[in-house]
């Protein structure tokens, strides 16, 4: 076995194994602190394993490498593998999810040092589990190994939101978070079900008709929908934010709710073939990437605009998919990763100084968290996609290509977004550190180095790593070549517009009315309404056939059984009456029968 | 008494192997009669007794799982003895791929069960620890009789330790509950009994599964009789709408009772549909599989309605035992090889997490004496241990990849999928439209019931486990102790290696479903596109226009 594919299963092997460690051996696990560190150890390890990878796929960018066993037997056919697919795709992902992997779990070290010894442990177990997962996911070499990775960083998800299980909201929120994606998860099944009839296997590029394709393409993007959290189905994200921030940088923003882009650029031989899933796509996204983006302009709550954030940078890679850029929208799920989890870190670092999530609690925060502070605005103007910085390429790419689609309304929709996106974020780094310090923001206090470290770390691809489209193209396979259109001249105008925008009205506290203009559409668009939406689906869809079931199986089915049983009790009772123990009584009863007997006989 | 008798015994030993089949049958008994010399009072005795006698015939199961063959098609380690001659009653016991599963689930959990035991049954343990392992007698018996009445004996005999165990050791309503289950049982089995009778008659005077399974019947004949035995199982599965018995009896038993209720015994309910009714009346099934499908799926999904709607733990974990039980009897009634699997999986599959689950929850009404859910609240922060386990089993239950229940449902779908689509063996006249439309749309039903399984299952987690503790009696719950947590533990390993290596479990049956489906199935599909044809020739005659003179 090559070396390469050897690493590549120790990447799966070493998370798991600390995670069974930590399950098997509470004493460990609950020492915290050791605990810990030896998972950040092993995720250290995934990393520059990831990172050697990487370093040969882009001298080699072409190269694919398999090992696969089968795992079920169908009808005493093999179906569905397990091991490790190695191509320029998933050697890069891996590298993105190790890299910010490792980022958070130092960052949670310090994050979440006042957690007692066995939360602590507890936390890294589920973050070990969650790096398994995500690799499962990842290296799959079919999509049933990425189902299979992909329900687990589900219920992985489902842990982490709920690590502070006490909080009655968290756990809430975790539920709704494993139920919303599970629902959509029941497409990925079907999906695979169909493939599995048609082309008898799991894998992505088995030959199948265009028909075909549709309708798997069409299941697996419902899957993709609960997943990276397209509308409808995107209310289950901003709960998720109850879990701890750098739980949020790295399932909620940076990898797990990317997936669903991934199983999108994987299965892309059978979406490429899926016309109208992909105009689908494009539509769907582009009105997420608008929906979310203007929920975010009124958040009060840092993580909540970084949650809708999300959301809308999401809708524009799936838009970006929809409209056939595959380079488009893959390298905005990687160049997404490292800002967003920059983002995420950076709030974290800041809900870590002043207690809260909430603006009012911050401000002015600038004077008391430098780098902090730098980073943040870094991450928001890569966000913003201000020329130069990572997130500008890649939003271009997309732009472009949702361009030559000929969508307009896609088109505008995502430019809208960009200015909004660029405004929502000057808003956010304004009411977080600048202006009027609070009271709570006067006692804040700075980050250790384990929190300042991998911000630094993100720091890096978030500034630079639009530089290296080319060389990140060519693990695709496809060229690159930087060009400016009117489009992308556009978006930079409104980015910058969006940005001036903002330090205008929040920062100069000037054109107030517009604020008050754009409070009636946000509320309207705010996800309450959507929850209540959901909720009502939930209860005629849930808990009223529940009910009714429970009057059924008391009233008809069980009734019907007590029925029958009461029936023989009282025609028991009556023909015992019959039984009277009275001589006479038979008598009278044989001569009756005789007489009546005779009299049948001769009236025949 | 003359010689002819004990020769005509000795002469029907076949092969005249070391008879292991038969020695695991009656161990059990064997145990529970050296149990009755031991005086009462000595309770440790008894349960040291019950527990060596049920590891014992672990021990020997195991010898079973080495000797089995997997390869071989047909019965094994077979034991043909002459047991009732002038009834043509034959012992005549045998294990294959379909039954190995469930032998090796029932010596598995017998221990268990009874080390569980040690604490949830305080009283009579003489009585207790007998019934045990009666029980287990019974339901070894039931799994390895091929000669209708021998199994038949066996399916009674199970009764009545269950019985006993419910209503002497059973909750406040035990009677009640008692009393239902028996009537329910029962009622289905002397329908039973009585086809077995007229079987009997029809088949020239033999009990012998592969003799009565190759006596000609008319269609009506098989309807009926089939009728009669899928009665007793569906009842005892069970399938919507005979599932009434099930909650109650449930949680009226005692911890140990519902664990074997619930691991083993539902089982037999659909191992008896696949070892008996299915391959004796094919054509039957054929006609009824539309109406199994649709009974599934309704079990499927009321069951987890049912489940979402309970305010007892216990009563909850029952009525999921009525949904997942839906998903085995959807593979049974899709009948291909990937269903059938599926289902046998399954079976075992619910065995190892229901089960694990009652035992959970009997270890909480042990420290509290309530299982209402809203006597709990936040009891992880007290109880880690107990919750780590309980929400590993849970996610087994909402059938999680790398657990045992994904692979089962898994492979249940994938067939239902593939019959909806693809028919292989439909006959060129074009039938079996309806047929493939409505498995079809049991399976899209049956996928959203797992969401289902995660909601009902998920809120009661939350329920019971999260939030604040809002109960003071909640704050010195002790957590689980070493024996506990073994019990669990042992559990749980078997699901994870299910989980992630399920190969080993589907080989052993695979062989046994490939040789059932193949003689059977075409039988099935017969009658199945006969009736979607002549379907459509009524339809095609009333469009077809009448010709004009």
């Amino acid at each position: 076995m090559s070396p390469l594919l050897m690493a590549a299963l120790a990447t799966l092997a070493i998370p798991a194994g600390m995670t069974l460690l930590f399950g098997v051996v509470p004493m460990l696990r609950r020492t915290g602190k050791p605990a810990a560190i030896l998972s950040i150890l092993a995720a250290t390890t995934v990393l520059g394993i990831a990172g050697w990878l990487f370093a040969t796929w882009l001298g080699n960018p072409t190269e694919s490498l398999q090992i696969a066993t089968y795992w079920l037997t169908m009808g005493g056919q093999p179906l569905g593998q397990v091991g490790v697919h190695l191509d320029g795709i998933s050697v890069s992902m891996l590298l993105v999810v190790a890299t910010v992997a490792w980022c958070v779990q130092l960052f949670s070290l310090g994050y979440l040092s006042d957690e007692p010894p066995n939360g602590l442990g507890r936390y890294f177990t589920y973050q070990s589990l969650f790096l398994f997962s995500m690799n499962l996911l990842v290296l799959a070499p079919d999509l049933m190994q990425l189902f299979i990775g992909w329900e687990l960083v589900g219920a992985t998800s489902y842990l982490l939101i709920g690590f502070w299980y006490p909080k009655p909201a968290a756990a809430k929120a975790a539920i709704k978070a494993f139920v919303v994606t599970k629902f959509a998860d029941s497409g990925l099944i079907l999906g695979l079900m169909v493939l599995a009839v048609a082309s008898g296997g799991f894998a992505w590029d088995a030959p199948i008709t265009p028909a075909t394709a549709e309708i798997v393409a069409g299941l697996l993007f419902v899957a993709v929908m609960g997943k990276s959290a397209q509308f409808p189905l995107h209310i289950w994200l901003p709960d998720a934010m109850q879990g701890p921030t750098p739980v949020s940088a790295l399932l909620h923003a940076a990898t797990m709710v990317a997936a669903g882009v991934y199983l999108i650029v994987r299965a892309d031989p059978i979406f490429s073939a899926a016309v109208h899933v992909r105009e689908f796509m494009t539509y769907l996204g582009a009105f997420t990437a608008l929906f979310a983006a203007i929920i975010a302009t009124v958040q009060t709550d840092i993580k909540k605009v970084l949650a809708y954030s999300t959301c809308s940078q999401l809708g524009y890679m799936i838009s970006g998919l929809g409209a056939g850029s595959l380079l488009g929208g893959y390298f905005h799920l990687t160049t997404h990763a490292f800002f967003k989890a920059l983002l995420f870190l950076a709030a974290g670092a800041v809900i870590h100084a002043v207690h809260s999530n909430e603006f009012t609690d911050m401000g002015g925060l600038f004077k008391k968290l430098k780098f902090v502070a730098i980073a943040f605005i870094f991450g928001s103007l890569s966000l913003a996609g201000v020329p130069g910085l990572a997130g500008f390429y890649s939003k271009d790419l997309i732009l472009e290509a949702v361009h030559e689609s000929g969508n307009h309304f896609a088109l505008f929709a995502l430019l809208l977004t960009a200015g909004l996106t660029a405004f929502y974020m000057t808003r956010t780094v304004v009411k977080t550190f600048l202006g009027q310090m609070s009271h709570s923001a006067e006692h804040a206090h700075g980050p250790g180095p384990s929190m300042t470290l991998p911000l630094l770390v993100l720091l890096v691809p978030t500034i630079a790593l639009g530089w290296a489209a080319g060389p990140f193209a060519t693990l695709f396979g496809k060229p690159y070549e930087f060009h400016m259109g009117l489009v992308g001249y556009t978006a930079i105008a409104l980015g910058l517009g969006g940005i001036a925008l903002g330090y205008l009205v929040y920062g100069l506290g000037a054109l107030a009315f517009l604020p008050r203009l754009f409070k009636p559409v946000a509320t309207l668009a705010n996800s309450s309404v959507m929850d209540e939406l959901w909720q009502s689906v939930y209860e005629i869809g849930g808990q009223t056939p529940s009910r009714a079931a429970a009057w059924t199986d008391r009233y008809i089915v069980d009734g019907l059984m007590n029925f029958i049983g009461w029936l023989t009790i009282v025609l028991g009772q009556q023909l015992r009456k019959l039984q009277t123990g009275d001589v006479q009584d038979y008598l009278y009863a044989v001569f009756g029968a005789a007489a009546l007997l005779a009299l049948f006989g001769g009236w025949r | 008494m003359d010689g002819t008798f004990t020769q005509a015994w000795l002469q029907t030993v076949s092969g005249g192997g070391f008879p292991t089949l038969t020695v695991l049958t009656l161990l059990p008994m064997l145990f529970a009669i050296f149990a009755l010399f031991i005086p009462g009072e000595l309770g440790f005795a008894h349960k040291a007794m019950s527990l060596v006698g049920s590891l014992i015939t672990g021990l020997v199961g195991l010898v079973v799982l080495g000797q089995f063959d997997r390869g071989a098609v047909g019965l094994q380690m077979v034991d043909n003895f002459n047991w009732i001659p002038s009834l043509g009653v034959r012992w005549l016991v045998g294990v294959d791929g379909l039954s190995l599963p469930y032998v090796l689930l029932t010596v598995g959990l017998t221990p268990i069960v009874l080390i569980g035991a040690w604490s949830a049954i305080e009283k009579r343990w003489k009585e207790f620890g007998i019934a045990m392992l009666v029980l287990e007698t019974g339901m070894l018996g039931s799994l390895v009789a091929t000669d209708l009445m021998t199994f038949y004996v066996f399916w009674e005999i199970m009764l009545v330790p269950m019985f006993l165990i419910i209503g002497i050791w059973g909750g406040k309503q035990r009677i009640a509950a008692t009393v239902k289950f028996f009537l329910y049982t029962m009622f289905g089995s002397l329908l039973m009994l009585v086809a077995i009778l007229y079987l009997y008659q029809k088949g020239g005077g033999t009990f012998v599964l592969s003799q009565l399974a190759t006596v000609q019947l008319s269609d009506k004949e098989q309807l009926w009789l089939f009728g009669a035995f899928a009665l007793a199982f569906m009842i005892k599965v069970p399938v919507f709408p005979f599932h009434t018995w099930l909650p109650d009896a449930h949680t009226e038993a005692p911890t140990p009772g519902s664990v074997i209720l619930a691991g083993v015994l539902l089982k037999l309910g659909t191992y008896g549909l696949l070892r008996f009714a299915i391959p004796l009346f094919p054509a039957a099934m054929g006609k009824a599989s539309p109406l199994l499908a649709v009974l599934a799926t309704i079990g499927i999904v009321f069951g987890a309605l049912m489940a979402y709607v309970q305010t007892d733990v216990k009563r909850l974990v029952a009525y999921s035992s009525v949904s997942h039980l839906g998903f085995v009897m959807l593979g049974i009634a899709v009948f291909n090889e990937e269903a059938l699997q599926g289902a046998i999986l399954q079976g075992v599959n619910h065995g190892l997490s229901t089960g694990a689950l009652f035992l959970l929850v009997g270890f909480l009404y042990e420290r509290r004496h309530t299982r209402a859910i809203s006597d709990f609240g936040g009891i992880a922060k007290t109880m880690p241990v107990y919750t780590a386990f309980f929400v590993f089993i849970t996610m087994s239950s909402v059938a999680l990849p790398l657990t045992n229940g994904f692979v089962g449902e898994f492979l249940i779908f994938a067939g239902s999928f593939k019959e909806g689509v693809q028919s292989s063996i439909l006959p060129p006249d074009g039938g079996g439209v309806a047929w493939r439309t409505m498995v079809l749309t049991c399976a899209g039903v049956a996928t959203l019931g797992i969401v289902l399984g995660a909601v009902y299952m998920l809120s009661m987690v939350r329920r019971v486990f999260f939030g604040p503790i809002t109960n003071a009696a909640n704050e010195l719950l002790k957590d689980l102790t070493w024996r506990e947590r073994f019990l669990v533990g042992t559990i749980s390993a078997f699901v994870l290696w299910i989980g992630i290596a399920p190969g080993a479990m589907l080989r052993l049956s695979e062989t046994t479903v490939h040789a059932m489906v193949q003689p059977i199935r075409p039988q099935i599909q017969q009658v199945r596109s006969k009736a979607d044809f002549q379907r459509e020739m009524r339809n095609a005659a009333m469009i077809r226009p009448q010709p004009t003179r």
